[in-house]
């Protein structure tokens, strides 16, 4: 009892955190905005955290397929949906197309997944610029309207929001969930050493294949949402800049760590607004992160972090000798 | 019937033969060592049966079903585990957690008394909390081994178990397999005859891919065309 | 043949070679960085865009000879690498894995300069072409061509040449492919390891800045180019086989004349596509690459 108390505990402050924040900042929409693009990075971060944190993947494809939901979203709703049916559809469809196009890249290694999940990006970004009538290309589409509620009217500012806080406290929740599973314990082996894991009897590929998903679903939805909350989406609003971003909150927080990715997600996310007036410094100081963050991980950033002071592994020096 | 029984089987790497028409059977509760010098296609042989690599010919039956075309970790599944030549365990992983990661797809597993029971029997009670990395090489090979029995396989294959390890630590390792054998249908590698001699009840000698040789230990060592392609040159 | 289709045909032909020796060239650059560091250089684009604009910057904005600034601006790279290499490249060398901490590494790089280029060069135009090296145009029957563009093409081929030569015949291309092959036996052999890492990194991306400085001779550069020349680059990297030189050659032509092929009947966007597309499939079924060592 008491250690289930001592687990939960901590979501419960960060529910707090989560619905308080945008409850306190209401005053001023834009620190409030602020407010809820974070709440969608925490919920991206964590997604991705599942991938690169647990199962040892580092899907540079991540925004893709947060696009692919968003403008399917926007799309369907333009021709009628309701922005919620469409959101789940897209979602749905953004999960099973990212595990279509990743799933051929999961029999892939380290650096070779890594450098096929960005061709992937690539391509979906190449894709959202070229195929114009359904996109607006490189313009992009402004003035998404906002998502409609039941009893009429539209979701808008606090309440928003509220559904953002409500979205990043349920991702963490499910990350949780995960980790403590025993699906969680499969991706550590996994991110470990997959080799090893497979002769253990755990069904790698399958193994990825659901942990892709689900952390598609994360980042579908991030994006569904993103769309109509800023009002505005383009190519570049899911480039493999942003996958990039989203990875270094999770490397910054610190991986496989259900709460560092999370305040990397809260540290940096509100950056580039806070820098507004030198908004184009934003890629310099993000560039300047992300080496910072490699300089600092002894091991690698495929190496295993619980403890980052440790030495390299004689198994991980063999396996280094062996490629 | 055989537990495991492999005809024919062929593998080629481009144009090197690894292995050619090697024929092997092995009976549940009999333990089974293979010899023969480095390079001769052991661990190939290995590979070829927990499918790690796909033989261009032949055919490998397990607990009468064929093993051809099956992954590693439904064969795994099926009762036929591994360990590797080099030690490899999860080494950022706590010992516990290692042997959790075995457990979790495990087929038939051993239950917490089981597990501590094989703890206790390999002497790991206390070095289970400390990442598994920081164990001594001796105490990898038996985390190893821990990983292997809490799924109580039908067939455990070992690659080297003995190597890297002191004159010392291989009598201990010997004593704990002889024991071992007792309870478990183990096939052992080794490219020495030392350990093979005292612990397998039949020994198969593998020379550039082939099988030259296959009887009881005693014969083996009489077998001249054994004794003048390897054990002459290697002194056994 | 009428001359309309003759003049088809010649443009194409020579876009083909231009293209092809560049893309060769920074394709050379990236590989043999990979062949021997192990890293993969996701900022080989940001470099050639960096080459570009200095080139443009001395001979523009400083009034020097477009052919001294192509010089100053190679010559340039070396401190360049010889820096990167002490701050950061270094500190790699003995990690596990560490193509995948370069290729992160590169792509914050990356980041960095494009954050950079936008808001300086970006900010005063959007097309940056160096003064031509060699003034007039020469006419290949009724197909015109610039001198200029002829004189870059000759001096790419000639740099591929060179560096062709200098791999399979000097000592020091030698050793490099040594350690291409087998690091341990070469520092067995009495290779100086972390001198040919060092080296082959100063190499490669003095070809990859070379590459940018002929490119802005012959055609306008615009801030784009960069993500286009790294995944292009990667593209016949992977294709070619990561480290082999020979391979690098080869599939650059090819891609450079796929590219002008390509964009008489269709935007680049599908010679992009066509790109991408062989690039996944050589990485899902043949790792190695066609030419692997």
């Amino acid at each position: 009892m008491n250690s289930t108390l001592n687990r939960w505990l901590p979501h419960a402050a960060f529910a707090i955190f989560a619905f308080g924040a945008p409850l306190l900042l209401s005053g001023n929409r834009y620190f409030a905005f602020i407010a809820g693009i974070t709440l969608i990075s925490v919920l991206w971060a964590t997604g991705m955290n599942l991938l690169y944190g647990y199962t040892g993947l580092m899907p540079m494809m991540f925004a893709g397929i947060a696009g692919i939901s968003a403008y399917m979203t926007v799309g369907l709703a333009a021709i009628g949906w309701s922005f919620w049916g469409a959101m789940l559809i897209s979602s749905l469809a953004a999960s099973l197309i990212g595990v279509i196009l990743g799933l051929p890249s999961l029999r892939l290694r380290g650096f070779y997944f890594t450098l096929c999940s960005l061709v992937i990006q690539t391509v979906i970004t190449l894709g959202f610029v070229y195929f114009v009538n359904l996109t607006n290309g490189d313009t992009g589409i402004s003035q998404i309207p906002l998502p409609e509620l039941p009893g009429g009217g539209s979701l808008s500012g606090l309440a928003y929001d509220m559904v953002l806080a409500a979205l990043a406290v349920i991702g963490v929740v499910v990350l949780t969930l995960i980790v403590h599973s025993q699906f969680g314990r499969r991706l550590v082996a996994i991110r470990e050493d997959d080799g090893l894991a497979e002769t253990l009897g755990i069904d790698v590929t399958r193994q990825k294949m659901i942990a892709f998903f689900v952390a598609s679903v994360f980042a579908s939805i991030g994006g569904a949402l993103y769309a109509p909350y800023v009002g505005f989406i383009s190519p570049r609003s899911f480039d493999v800049l942003v996958s990039l971003n989203i990875w270094l909150m999770v490397a910054f927080g610190g991986r496989g760590t259900i709460w560092g990715p999370v305040f990397g997600a809260v540290l940096l996310a509100p950056v580039p607004f806070l820098l507004q007036d030198y908004y184009t410094i934003k890629d310099v100081l993000y560039g300047l992160l992300i080496i910072g963050v490699i300089v600092m991980l002894p091991a690698g950033i495929a190496g295993g972090l619980k403890a980052p002071s440790r030495k390299a592994t004689p198994a991980a020096l063999k396996a280094e000798r062996a490629q | 019937m055989s537990l495991l029984e492999t005809r024919q089987v062929t593998m080629r790497f481009g144009g090197v033969v690894a292995l050619r028409n090697v024929d092997v059977h092995q009976d549940a509760n009999e333990t089974l060592g293979m010899i023969g010098p480095n390079g001769s296609g052991k661990t190939t042989f290995v590979n070829v049966i927990t499918g790690h690599l796909r033989p261009a010919a032949g055919s490998l039956v397990f607990d009468g079903n064929s093993l051809i075309g099956r992954r590693p970790f439904a064969i795994a599944g099926a009762g036929l585990t591994r360990t590797f030549q080099a030690v490899r365990v999860f080494g950022q992983l706590t010992g516990r957690e290692n042997v959790a990661a075995a457990l979790v797809d495990a087929q038939r597993p051993l239950d917490a008394d089981g597990v501590a029971e094989a703890t206790h029997w390999l002497s790991l009670d206390n070095r289970l909390d400390v990442p598994a990395g920081s164990l001594t090489l001796f105490e990898q090979r038996r985390l190893e081994l821990l990983m292997r029995l809490v799924q109580r396989p039908k067939l455990l294959m070992l690659d080297e178990p003995v190597g890297g390890l002191s004159s010392a630590e291989v009598r201990s390792m010997i004593a704990l397999l002889a024991e071992l054998k007792a309870r478990n249908t183990i096939f052992i590698i080794e490219h020495t005859m030392k350990v093979i001699r005292e612990l397998a009840d039949r020994v198969v000698v593998l020379l550039a891919g082939e099988k030259i040789a296959d009887g009881p230990p005693a014969d083996i060592l009489a077998d001249r065309r054994v004794v003048e392609n390897y054990l002459g040159s290697v002194d056994a | 043949m009428s001359d309309a289709a003759i003049i088809i045909v010649m443009s194409t032909i020579t876009t083909g070679i231009m293209l092809g020796v560049i893309f060769s060239l920074v394709a050379v650059g990236v590989t043999i960085v990979y062949g021997s560091i192990w890293m993969p250089n996701a900022a080989n684009g940001q470099f050639f865009l960096l080459a570009s604009l200095l080139a443009w910057s001395a001979s523009v904005s400083w009034g020097l000879h477009p052919a001294i600034a192509a010089l100053l601006v190679i010559g340039a790279s070396v401190p360049f690498s010889y820096v990167l290499e002490i701050l950061l490249v270094r500190r790699f060398y003995d990690v596990p894995n560490r193509n995948v901490s370069y290729f992160v590494l590169t792509l914050g790089i990356t980041q960095i300069l494009a954050g950079i280029f936008s808001v300086t060069y970006g900010v005063w135009s959007d097309q940056f072409q160096l003064p031509p090296i060699v003034p007039g145009v020469t006419l290949l029957g009724p197909f015109p061509i610039a001198n200029n563009r002829l004189a870059s093409m000759g001096i790419a081929a000639i740099l591929l040449a060179a560096l062709f030569a200098l791999l399979r015949f000097h000592r020091y291309g030698r050793a490099l492919r040594a350690v291409f092959q087998n690091r341990e036996a070469a520092a067995l052999r009495g290779v100086d390891v972390r001198a040919i890492y060092r080296m082959s990194f100063i190499l490669g991306n003095g070809v990859i800045f070379a590459g940018g400085v002929l490119f802005a001779c012959a055609y306008s550069v615009d801030l784009t180019v960069a993500w286009t020349m790294a995944v292009t680059a990667f593209a016949i990297m992977i294709i070619g086989g990561p480290g082999s030189v020979l391979g690098a050659l080869v599939v650059g032509m090819v891609f450079g004349f796929t590219q002008a092929i390509v964009s008489i009947f269709a935007s680049p966007t599908i010679a992009a596509f066509s790109y991408l597309g062989a690039m996944l499939v050589i990485l899902l079924f043949r790792p190695s690459g066609l030419f692997a060592r």
